[in-house]
């Protein structure tokens, strides 16, 4: 177990090393990194004076290693638009995000469970029709409209909903529903599917052959099977969730990291969306982990793998 | 509608062929081909998919012609009287849908940036489409270390989410359409090169591709020829789901502000605009945003209904959408009809034993011929459909055989004669696509087809077991074996967990597993083929049952291993006082193993009789032929022989006689009429015309 996650550890290492060092190229690709971190409009004075104070006058070698150290001491700089360290604007952010997102899956996941399973049980049945239509519906979906169909109808009409904030149970049902929507629509699709084959599998009619009930039949011995296939797609589907965030927190003024980045962008705020960019990745890098220690749980397969 | 069906029957062919090489002709090189030839008439079929094309047509058209058509229009500003709603027909048909702030007609600005959409998705897909294809194909063709780089490329870039990705490079280098195209199209080519390299390294396997090697054909070659048009198929139904994915990438890119820029305009940026004029004027925001969801749909829809096309192993699922709804579907052919009097055939063993059982045998039931010992097992008339897209195919075709407590029976037949179907329809076990049509299956008397599913259960483990082929398959992966062993004790004596398990562990001892009090705790890839054998047939004798159904239960095993299992079903048969129906088509075993034998040749019973009678004197032209394609001492030096020809295709059966196209024997009456098992001996039978001249020869 711990030999995997080593190894896995050391692995996924390797994408997140090429992160850190594409934000340091993509700084220095425009050629003079002051037109980052800089906004438009600053003299050529301040440009000097810029370069000086970061070392750009240095050897390309020698600036790498100093970004590496402040990487390492989760130091990018200050924001230009607070003056405020960016690494704490970012960790500030982290939060909002992380239990807007942690709401999100828990609710997919558990959603797709059981309507993707209710959809395998009986093939082509009208169930499984309208639940195939409605999700792969929900997987095209764009979460950006969505989001403001949904201010329209039940903020700006209905008047049930705030329209934005953190505050109160019911100013999270929008901006969950809305980052849900696209994960929900793919994993019942991928849940379905997996269980149909997991439903169809012989070990499903040795099952049935000892006289299990169907319940029995469904969740002891075809979901844990189907969990596999789901797991991988939901680990994916959290990473594509920071896409979602993105959007979502900037139409409803969430203050957490997807607003932060636009915000930077925007405001050509550099430091920052560096910062956003790596403290992401490191995000995405313990998901892989944790994912890859549910799939080890769940099936003894991949636990041999692993301690051999 | 004659042309119609036409394609439909040509349809089924490849369904079935398909079907038969297994999940793995997924990549048959020919399917391309043939699904190409035939796609406007499969499109057509569907009524989804063909609206689907239509729309995503319809959006092409307004692309391409909608400059034409509109001209500036989209442009044109109108400032005495914005933001008009929609269906304000006074000026024509351009304000059908309303106009924005600036007065500028909703509908022409949809059209136009449907130009703008495609020719940011299409270029996008397109690029990484060919990209990736190529690098993955060449990838998984040459292996090793080239094959591993790829990956970990593919793997950099997919952790890392895409729209984040277009955020950092469009901050960077300023957003423009090509931009967007390049950055959209790097984010997907990690896709591609994963799709073809998992395919192409499926054929470098396979020998094809290794003949090709031989002759000295160069990579790239091979490439092009062997691995491309197995690929493309699978690749394209990508691309149509990655079009959803990369107009969506674009809209929410443009909706943020720093993808597609005014003046220029795409469905994205309508719904920011729209945002800000969302309380006065909805319908600015609405429409673009249903347009993209029309528009990405139909690209899902098509993309499914590709993916079925293609995929021979899913097309089924079509037929039965269907026709999945009349249970019992009214023969329609010839053929089908004939079905229907061999329901009356009578138990395929003469249920009084003696001479004159040859003429009570045309009404069989217990009740009116009580036997001297009853049958534990009575299958009679039992016939099975399966739903194909071009109705119900009959594979199995009244099917009889009774089975006594201790005796062994083989049901002896080539692969597809519908053995294992009748087994799995006895123990209720049928895919969902399959169903029982008619005939009886008697556990002491107890129909067993009639039953509900709950008394069905009670039954299952106690009155009836079945022992699967494939053992690894058969184990469910993620139980420990002990668990599965204990279940039928859980389920049908509600044991506690604890009584359970240690019932489990006697059942492993009882089957020759080794140190099983801590083997129950291991999981089913950790023993071998043979074991794991073992393992099954402890499952399914843990409660006694009355009958044990062993569908192969050697085939997946070597020699000598086979010979131990067959020594522990027959130990535990003789033990339990089982009755023991063996399906197979291994002679040697029924010679061995059986006291009586059925032979089935499609989808019916051809001969019954005990094994040794039956071997030394068959009263069917087909189990006489089976014999004398077996090499056996007596025969030595002489030429093997074997039936001309192959089983037939369960859509094609002949009429009358199913097996007179092989047969040396047939004449005309074999085409017009059907034989009917009938009695040729002492507990004898053979459906064959001239079984009683075979059998007095």
């Amino acid at each position: 177990m711990f030999t995997m996650l080593r190894r896995r550890a050391v692995s996924s290492v390797i994408p997140l090393l090429v992160v850190v060092l594409g934000v340091f190229f993509l700084a220095r690709l425009t050629g003079d990194p002051a037109n980052l971190y800089l906004p438009l409009s600053a003299t050529p004075e301040m440009r000097a004076e810029f370069a000086a104070r970061n070392g750009l006058d240095d050897p390309l070698l020698a600036q790498f290693g100093d970004y590496l150290g402040q990487v390492a001491h989760l130091d990018f700089g200050e924001s230009l638009r607070t003056a405020q360290p960016a690494g704490e604007a970012v960790l500030r952010a982290f939060p909002a995000t992380l239990q807007l997102a942690g709401w999100t899956m828990l609710l997919a996941i558990l959603g797709a469970v059981v309507i993707g399973s209710l959809a395998a049980y009986r093939p082509n049945s009208a169930t499984d029709r309208v639940a195939s239509f409605l999700s792969s519906t929900a997987a095209s979906v764009p979460d950006f409209w969505f989001a403001i169909m949904g201010v329209l109808v039940f903020a700006v009409t209905l008047g049930w909903l705030p329209t934005s904030g953190t505050s109160g149970a019911a100013a999270w049902v929008l901006p969950v529903v809305t980052l849900l929507i696209r994960p929900f629509g793919v994993l019942v699709q991928v849940v379905r599917g997996a269980m149909v084959s997991a439903l169809s599998a012989p070990y499903v009619k040795v099952a049935r052959s000892k006289g299990a009930s169907e319940s029995r039949v469904v969740f002891g011995h075809a979901l844990r099977n189907a969990a596999a296939p789901a797991l991988t797609v939901a680990g994916d589907l959290a990473v594509g969730l920071v896409n979602g965030a993105v959007v979502v927190e900037t139409i409803f003024g969430w203050p957490g990291i997807g607003k932060l980045m636009i915000d930077s962008v925007l405001q050509r705020d550099f430091a920052v969306l560096q910062a956003a960019v790596l403290l992401t990745a490191l995000v995405i890098f313990a998901l892989n982990i944790l994912v890859d220690i549910c799939h080890a749980l769940l099936d003894p397969r991949v636990r041999q793998q692993a301690a051999a | 509608m004659l042309p119609k069906d036409d394609v439909l029957r040509r349809d089924v062919e490849k369904d079935v062929k398909g079907g038969e090489s297994g999940p793995g002709s997924g990549t048959d090189g020919a399917k391309g081909a043939v699904v190409r030839a035939k796609w406007p008439a499969l499109l057509l079929q569907d009524r989804f998919a063909f609206a689907a094309a239509l729309v995503l047509l319809l959006v092409a058209l307004c692309a391409v012609l909608g400059p034409l058509l509109i001209g500036d229009l989209a442009t044109r500003q109108n400032l005495r009287d914005p933001s008009r709603p929609p269906f304000s027909l006074d000026d024509g048909w351009a304000y059908v849908l309303g106009s924005d702030s600036l007065g500028r007609p909703v509908a022409a600005r949809l059209i136009t940036a449907a130009g703008t959409t495609l020719s940011v998705a299409v270029p996008a897909v397109l690029v990484s489409l060919v990209v990736g294809s190529v690098w993955g194909m060449w990838a998984g063709y040459h292996g090793g270390w080239r094959e591993n780089v790829s990956l970990r490329i593919a793997d950099v870039i997919l952790s890392f989410p895409s729209l984040l990705l277009a955020v950092v490079v469009l901050y960077v280098f300023s957003p423009s359409a090509a931009n967007i195209v390049l950055v959209l199209a790097v984010a997907r080519i990690p896709v591609y090169l994963r799709t073809a390299r998992a395919e192409a390294a499926e054929l470098r396997s396979r020998l094809f591709i290794d003949a090709a090697r031989t002759f000295g054909t160069s990579g790239w070659s091979t490439i092009r020829r062997h691995v491309a048009p197995t690929v493309l198929p699978t690749l394209l139904t990508v691309a149509a789901l990655d079009f959803c994915f990369v107009m969506l990438t674009e809209s929410s890119l443009s909706f943020l502000g720093i993808g597609i820029q005014p003046p220029d305009v795409s469905w994205g940026l309508m719904v920011a605009q729209g945002r800000q004029e969302l309380q006065s004027a909805w319908w600015i925001a609405l429409f673009p945003g249903l347009a993209i969801v029309i528009t990405t749909v139909s690209a899902t829809v098509l993309a499914a209904w590709a993916r079925l096309s293609t995929d021979p192993g899913q097309r089924w699922r079509r037929g039965l959408r269907r026709r999945g709804r009349r249970p019992q579907p009214t023969p329609t052919t010839a053929q089908e009809a004939e079905v229907e009097p061999t329901r009356a055939v009578p138990a395929g063993r003469t249920a009084e034993p003696g001479p004159a059982a040859s003429e009570t045998r045309a009404e069989p039931t217990l009740a009116e011929a009580p036997p001297t010992t009853p049958d534990t097992l009575a299958v009679d008339g039992l016939s099975v459909s399966v739903r194909t897209p071009a109705g119900s195919l009959p594979v199995v075709r009244g099917v009889s055989f009774g089975v006594r407590s201790g005796e062994t029976l083989a049901l002896l037949g080539e692969s597809g004669c519908g053995k294992s179907m009748t087994a799995h329809a006895v123990a209720g076990l049928l895919d969902p696509a399959a169903e029982v049509v008619g005939g009886q299956a008697r556990l002491e008397g107890e129909d067993l087809l009639a039953l509900g599913a709950r008394a069905r259960r009670r039954l299952a483990g106690p009155g009836l077991a079945i022992v699967f082929q494939d053992a690894l398959s058969a184990l469910n992966p993620v139980h420990t074996v002990g668990a599965q062993l204990a279940e039928p004790f859980r389920i049908h004596e509600r044991m506690s967990r604890r009584a359970a398990r240690a019932k489990a562990v006697e059942l492993m001892e009882r089957v020759g597993i080794p140190e099983a009090r801590s083997r129950a705790d291991a999981y089913p890839h950790q023993f071998s083929g043979g074991m794991r054998q073992r393992l099954l047939i402890a499952m399914a004798v843990a409660l006694r049952p009355k009958v044990l159904l062993a569908d192969e239960p050697t085939t997946a095993l070597d020699v000598t291993v086979q010979a131990q299992i067959m020594d522990l079903l027959r130990e535990l048969r003789s033990e339990q006082q089982m009755a023991l129906v063996l399906i197979t088509h291994d002679l040697g075993l029924v010679a061995e193993h059986a006291d009586r034998v059925a032979v089935m040749y499609a989808g019916t019973v051809v001969e019954t009789g005990p094994v040794a009678e039956v071997f030394g004197k068959p009263n069917h032209p087909y189990t006489r032929g089976l014999l004398d394609s077996v090499p056996a001492e007596q025969h030595k030096g002489s030429r093997l022989s074997s039936i001309p020809g192959g089983p037939p295709d369960p859509r094609s059966v002949p009429s009358g006689c199913a097996f007179r196209t092989r047969c040396p024997m047939a004449r005309d009456l074999c085409a017009t009429q059907r034989p009917q098992l009938a009695e040729t001996g002492t507990d004898r039978a053979a459906a064959c015309h001239f079984g009683k001249e075979l059998a007095d020869a």
